[in-house]
Parts: structure tokens; C-alpha cells; sequence
């Protein structure tokens, strides 16, 4: 039995990290969430394999964040799923192979959607343990 | 424009008795300084044949016949004083014939004969000084008491009943006439009118009232009939060594008094006189609208009150709201101006010349601080109030008082109105401008901040957005989640009631109300605003420090503009640093000099002011944001929203870089402790 795919989730806001961490599991998958950008460097070593992270944050922004990991040579897999509406953070980070540019309020399918991209269908759960 | 002067005009202020009388031989005129020879008022004299003054009356009758047909007589003769004594005159008599040679009346110059060895006074050249101030009283409706008096004084340790009943026999004695000196001297300007038909009490000094109630008695009650009685009276500040004499007169229950003395100031009467009509013409003319209020018996009401230990006044009139409503019965005005009638629409003086009640029918708080302040002992109180017209206008008006000073020769209190509705409605309307621009500012602000606070409202929703459709996939399982949905279900609430505190928010920056003054905790307006400003302050990666120590006092503000300021103050300091290697705003709070003021500081790391700029800080449109960003209004406004509150906001450079502003705070407590004590 495949392992369950790990996901992780960057955001400032509470209510957020927890909304989303609900649907990733009613899909079958496994979340890990952080309140920051440099809280989830911390913790960078483990084993996600994907990144869904905000851009406005205090301390260090989503794009800040996809750059450092670039630069420290991961390839994770990143969706930036956010309300900001600024086409040039949106360009450097699809530059920066970014998975997908989403904006909240995000529809669930489209975010699955791209989560099944980015993770891979034969990986993808069948849905959670009852 | 032809002015005609009257020989008694004229006479009043002549030397010499001057004396007319009609061919009968009654008096017709007796000028003030036959009253200051013989001693008999003119009230009593007029109407009076020549023989009331002279105990030879056959002899009197003789002479006359003689004058009317020779026409002039010259000589001494004897005549009669109050008290009983005789003068030698010397006098010189004309007969004035009328055009058709019968003669029409006879007028008589007189002054004490030297011969009779008498040295006239030093004052004889001023007749006024010695003048009598005369009154004729009624006391026929006190025969009771009269009797009552008569009977106590028999009694042994009567005195305090006696001292009792005399006052309330000069309480009950009613004004008949009074000469002119007595209605310069007491009446106020009341005019004789105002004080016919008065309790002879209310013009009367205190200090004499008893003595006079026992001349009255001794006068109503004596054997003869034309003895007269009198006292030398201690200076009661009109007069100085007042000398009354009391004798009854022709009328049953009636008598007359005559008060001699100088007056009580060291100028001439004369001067004063003078100087009392400029004075009066002035007041007259004067454009300001007065009032002369006669309060003597309040003072005398509030001396009593203070006996009994009372301080706080405004404390004792609140349990004796009565004592108001005396003042407003009682207190009478006494002399009103030209422009006192104009401003309330009376037809003539006579209108306002009532108690003062009718002053303070729209306030009548404004009339209790009046009594506060007089029974304080102020020299003066001011205060806006309004007041209403006689055609039922209701202007608004700034009241002044003046006192009269403690001791002073007469009780007179001053009133002044002056009519500042046009005023008042102008300030109305600035303030009204005012706080449209304070709105309007807001307004743009918010329209500034339109990404962060959609950024703001925007979370929650993607929350609700998610968490349902996460419920949704729950539910259509083959076994619905229930626990799930409920905890998904909770969240939703949650959410969209922080959404809906957000907008919450945003409307009461929004809304247009008028500023209120309400204690407030700072720390918490603070957060309040920040939550305008975080999401601008983190898409840009703005280091925000706050030093929030411990729980400082209450301020008093309005809650929405304090955000107002504090987020203008918050927005300045984000453009300061925004283009800055090293980003960070600091914001703090304290209270360095306890239980005084809060002061609210925000400081940035930018490049600080430029001293030009620095100098004109809280002028309008002073701006050094780029065209089109920002109108330069943010911190004049803040600035007088600060002020409104009773504090103010300080700009300055730091070293060695940014710049500070502190926004000084009135405390709550400090504030409603100074606002009592004004």
C-alpha cells in the first residue's frame, strides 16, 4: 500500500491552515501545518511533497520562501494560493517553477486539481480512512 | 430745538431757600435748600399755608395782606423747625404779577440770619449734602402690632422680641411718597413710581431697620401730636451719621420720615451727581444690553446659609430648588438700557423693570449658577445660555454678572446679554465643516487602504469558502462525517463573524456621526487600527515593533477618530519607510507622568522630516508624498482632532535617523475632575 502523500501548508492565518488541512484529508491526504515562512524552513528536511503557501506574511513572504528553497537547490512541488492580485509576484514565481498561482476564495477542485498534478495520479488516494 | 427751563429747575440748585407760594399763601415750591434750612421736607410742605411755619399765625396773616398790596418785603423773622426750635431768617419777598397786573404768586429767597449770632455750615454752599431724604409712610394697616410693641416694651428682657417686631413693622409699612434725594439714595434709579406702594424694608438700611420701626412706634403712639422723634443713626454706608426724625403725620396711620446726612462720599454730592447722570447716559447709550438687579435680600438670605456652615451651594440649591424659584420671584430688576429693551422687543423700559425671572425662562440652571457664584463670592460670572424675546424668540446669548462688591454702598448687580445666535450658528457651521472634512478624510483613507482591508475581509471568506465545500464532501460520503461537518459547520460561523466584524469596522470609520467623548482604553484602539494597516505593513515586509507596557489609564477621545489619527500617523510612517533598506515602525504607549496624560508615540526608521517642512507640519496641504498621493490634510486633521480632545499631536527628527509623533492625551479621570472644578 502506497504511502500517504504528505502536503504542507504555509499560512498566516489560523483559520486558513485549518480549512485547508480539513480538505486535504477528506481527499485521503496528510497535512503539516506552519504559521510562517521560516517555521516551515525549520522543517524543510522532512518529506512533503507539496507546498501550498500564502504570500503575505510577516516575516518572510511566500515568494521569498520559494526562493530560498530554489536556491537551496529543492524542487518541491509549490502552489501559491493567495488574495493578493499582483501579476509580477505571480510571474517570478511560475519563473521560479512554481506548480500553480491560485487566489482565494480557491474553488476545491481546482486546488485538487493541481495537487493531483503535482503529486501524480498514481500516488493520489482514493479518499480518506473511514 | 428750544430747551425750557423752569424756575424750579433752576432753583433746586440755588444756594438760598427759594420759596413760591400762591397768592393764598400756600407753598408751591420748596427748593432742596429750604429743606436744608428749615428742616422740613418739601413732601411736607407743598400744599401748606405759610402759617405751618410760624407760631404767630395772626401776625403772619396781617404781613401777607401788606406784601400783596406793596409787592416786595424784606427782613428777619422766626420760624419753625421739626424739632420744635425756632430760627431767625433773614428773607426777601416778591409778589410776581400777572399780565393783566393782578398778582400771580410770591416767591421768597431766604437764609439764616447772621444776626441771630448762627455760623452757616461749611456745607451751606452744597444744599444737596444736607438735603432730607424724606418719606411718607403707611402704617395704618399695623395698629396690631403697634399695640403689641407698646405692650412688650413694658416687659423686662423683651429686646430680641422688641428688635423682632420692630423690623417687621418696617417689613409692613408701606411707601406713600419719597422726595428725590431719598430716591437717588436708596431707590436705585427705580424711579419714586417703583417704590410707591413697597414695604418700606426693601429700601431701608438693615442696620437702621429697627431703630426706625421704634421712631415709628414713639411717633403712632406719643401724647402730642406734632412732637417729633429722632435718632442718630450709626454710617450705614449711604449716609454718614444719619440723623431720622419721625413725626406723625395730618393723614391717621400715617407718617413721615426725614433722613439727614452727607452722603457717605468724599466727592461733592454734587460732582457725584454729575458724574452718576454721564454714567447713566453712557449705560443708556451703550450697545450692549444691561440689566440693574437689586439683590439685596438674597444676599442677605445667603449671608444666613453660609451661618449654618453651608459650602457647596449648587448641593444646597439642589435640595432647595425653591430658593430659585425666590430669586426669579423676588430679585427685582431696577434699571434696564436702551439696548436691553431692543434685543428682547419690549415697547419701553417699564416692560423689563419686572423680578428677573422672565430672563431665565428657557434656563433656568443659568440663574441658579448665578446665585452659586454670588453666594462664592465672585466678582463675576460668565456663561453662554439662552434667554427668550418677548415675541417668543429664543436667542442664544452670553450672560456676564457683576457682583456687587462686598460692602458696597448700594446692592447692585449687573447683568449684560449679548446676543451670539449669528455667532453660535457660525460656530455650528464650522464645526459642522469641520467634521465633514474630518469624514471626508476618512473616507479617503479607507479608499487608500481599499487592498488591505479587501485582503482583510477576503481570508475569512476563502475560510468559509473551503471549510464548506470541505462539509460538502463529508456529507456525500456513503456515511456522512456528521462530528465533522458540526466542527467544519463551527468554524464557518466563526469566520463569517469575524468577516462581519471587519465590516463592522470599516463602517463606523465610514460612518458620518458626530464625535463623542468616551473613556477608552488605548492599547485596544490601537490594535483596532493596526488591523486597518497590517496587511499593508506586511506586503512590505515593515518590521512593526509594538511597546504596549502595562495597562495604562483611560483616555478620553473619540473612539473613531483616535483610529483615524493613529492609522493617518500609522499610513505617514509607512511611506517613510517603504522605499528604506532598514523598514521598522515602533509604536508605544505610556504615561510618563502618572495620572496626568497618555502619551501615544509612533516612530519610523525613514529618513525623518526636512526642517522647512518640519516647521509647517500641521498646515494644510503641506505634503511631501508625489502628486496625486495624498492631499497634505492627514495631519493638520489629525492635529485638531487631538486638540478637540483636549491634547495635541508633536512632531520631531530623531537621531540618527526617522522621525517621531506623539499624540498627547487627555486623561478620562482628569479630565472630568478639571470640568468640575471650572
Amino acid at each position: 500500500m502506497p504511502k500517504t502523500p504528505l502536503v504542507a501548508v504555509v499560512d498566516d492565518d489560523e483559520a486558513i491552515r485549518e480549512a485547508l488541512c480539513d480538505l486535504l484529508m477528506v481527499t485521503g491526504l496528510e497535512c503539516s501545518t506552519f504559521d510562517s515562512a521560516p517555521a516551515f524552513l525549520d522543517n524543510v528536511q522532512n518529506h512533503f511533497d507539496c507546498l501550498i503557501t500564502d504570500v503575505r506574511m510577516p516575516g518572510m513572504s511566500g515568494i521569498d520562501l520559494l526562493e530560498r528553497m530554489r536556491a537551496g537547490g529543492s524542487d518541491l512541488p509549490v502552489i501559491v494560493l493567495t488574495s493578493v492580485i499582483d501579476s509580477s509576484a505571480r510571474a517570478r514565481a511560475l519563473d521560479l517553477g512554481a506548480q500553480a498561482w491560485l487566489t482565494k476564495p480557491v474553488a476545491d477542485d481546482a486546488l485538487l486539481d493541481q495537487l493531483k498534478a503535482a503529486i501524480g495520479a498514481e500516488d493520489w488516494p482514493d479518499g480518506p480512512e473511514q | 430745538m428750544t430747551t425750557q427751563v423752569s424756575e424750579p429747575d433752576i432753583a433746586d440748585f440755588a444756594s438760598e431757600s427759594v420759596v413760591i407760594f400762591d397768592i393764598e399763601g400756600a407753598v408751591h415750591y420748596w427748593n432742596p435748600a429750604s429743606e436744608a434750612l428749615y428742616g422740613w421736607p418739601s413732601l411736607t410742605m407743598v400744599g401748606r399755608g405759610i402759617g405751618h411755619l410760624s407760631t404767630r399765625s395772626e401776625n403772619e396773616r396781617e404781613h401777607w395782606r401788606m406784601l400783596l398790596q406793596e409787592g416786595t418785603w424784606q427782613g428777619v423773622v422766626s420760624r419753625r423747625t421739626p424739632s420744635g426750635i425756632h430760627i431767625a431768617v433773614d428773607i426777601r419777598q416778591y409778589v410776581r404779577f400777572a399780565q393783566d397786573g393782578t398778582p400771580r404768586d410770591v416767591i421768597e429767597y431766604g437764609r439764616q440770619s447772621l444776626s441771630d449770632g448762627a455760623v452757616p455750615g461749611a456745607d451751606w454752599h452744597i444744599p444737596d449734602r444736607l438735603m432730607a431724604a424724606s418719606w411718607e409712610i403707611d402704617v395704618s394697616a399695623s395698629e396690631a402690632l403697634i399695640a403689641q410693641i407698646a405692650r412688650l416694651r413694658g416687659e423686662a428682657d423683651a429686646e430680641a422680641q422688641l428688635n423682632a417686631r420692630h423690623n417687621d413693622l418696617v417689613k409692613a409699612a408701606r411707601i406713600i411718597n419719597v422726595n428725590e434725594r431719598t430716591m437717588r439714595l436708596v431707590g436705585g434709579n427705580r424711579g419714586r413710581d417703583l417704590m410707591i406702594g413697597q414695604p418700606v424694608a426693601g429700601f431701608w438700611p438693615l442696620e437702621s431697620r429697627a431703630t426706625l420701626g421704634e421712631l415709628i412706634v414713639d411717633a403712632m403712639t406719643g401724647k402730642t401730636e406734632d412732637a417729633t422723634y429722632r435718632r442718630q443713626l450709626p454710617s450705614d454706608g449711604i449716609l454718614r451719621d444719619p440723623l431720622v426724625t419721625v413725626w406723625r403725620a395730618e393723614t391717621p396711620g400715617r407718617i413721615y420720615a426725614a433722613v439727614n446726612g452727607a452722603v457717605d462720599d468724599d466727592r461733592s454730592y454734587v460732582y457725584l451727581r454729575a458724574s452718576e447722570a454721564r454714567y447713566r447716559k453712557l449705560v443708556h447709550h451703550m450697545p450692549i444690553a444691561l440689566w440693574q438687579v437689586d439683590a439685596s435680600h438674597m444676599g442677605r438670605i445667603y449671608n444666613d446659609i453660609r451661618a449654618t456652615g453651608v459650602t457647596d451651594f449648587g448641593a444646597y440649591l439642589d435640595e432647595h430648588p425653591e430658593l430659585v424659584e425666590l430669586a426669579a420671584t423676588t430679585v427685582q430688576i431696577t434699571d434696564v438700557n436702551r439696548a436691553a429693551v431692543q434685543l428682547l422687543g419690549g415697547s419701553s423700559a417699564l416692560d423689563l423693570m419686572r423680578p428677573v425671572g422672565y430672563l431665565f425662562t428657557v434656563n433656568r440652571s443659568s440663574l441658579r449658577n448665578v446665585m452659586i457664584g454670588r453666594f462664592n463670592g465672585q466678582t463675576s460670572h460668565e456663561e453662554i445660555t439662552k434667554i427668550e424675546t418677548f415675541d417668543g424668540r429664543v436667542l442664544d446669548v452670553r450672560m456676564s454678572v457683576t457682583y456687587p462688591k462686598v460692602l458696597a454702598e448700594l446692592d447692585v448687580t449687573i447683568f449684560s446679554f449679548e446676543d451670539v445666535t449669528d455667532r453660535m450658528s457660525m460656530e455650528a457651521e464650522i464645526r459642522q465643516l469641520q467634521a465633514d472634512f474630518t469624514h471626508a478624510a476618512r473616507i479617503s483613507t479607507l479608499g487608500e487602504l481599499t487592498t488591505s482591508i479587501a485582503h482583510e475581509i477576503n481570508q475569512p471568506l476563502a475560510a468559509i469558502v473551503t471549510n464548506a465545500e470541505t462539509s460538502l464532501r463529508w456529507l456525500s460520503r456513503a456515511e456522512p462525517n456528521l462530528p465533522k461537518v458540526h466542527q467544519l459547520t463551527t468554524r464557518i460561523v466563526d469566520s463569517a463573524r469575524h468577516a462581519s466584524d471587519i465590516v463592522q469596522r470599516i463602517r463606523g470609520m465610514a460612518a458620518r456621526r458626530p464625535p463623542e467623548r468616551v473613556e477608552l482604553d488605548l492599547n485596544e484602539v490601537v490594535e483596532e487600527a493596526l488591523q486597518f494597516v497590517r496587511h499593508e505593513l506586511e506586503s512590505r515586509s515593515i518590521k512593526l515593533s509594538v511597546k504596549s507596557g502595562r495597562r495604562l489609564p483611560l483616555v478620553l477621545a473619540d473612539r473613531v477618530q483616535l483610529q483615524q489619527v493613529i492609522v493617518n500617523l500609522l499610513g505617514n510612517a509607512l511611506d517613510a519607510v517603504r522605499n528604506e533598506p532598514k523598514r521598522v515602525i515602533t509604536i508605544a504607549a505610556a504615561d510618563p507622568d502618572a495620572r496626568e496624560r497618555v502619551l501615544f508615540t509612533i516612530a519610523d526608521s525613514g529618513p525623518g522630516i526636512a526642517p522647512d517642512v518640519l516647521a509647517h507640519l500641521f498646515e494644510p496641504f503641506v505634503t511631501t508624498k508625489p502628486a496625486g498621493k495624498g492631499l497634505g490634510l492627514g495631519l493638520m486633521l489629525s492635529n485638531h482632532i487631538a486638540r478637540s480632545f483636549g491634547g495635541e499631536l508633536r512632531a520631531r527628527n530623531l537621531v540618527p535617523d526617522g522621525a517621531e509623533f506623539v499624540v498627547i492625551l487627555p486623561l478620562a479621570d482628569v479630565t472630568e475632575a478639571a470640568s468640575h472644578v471650572r
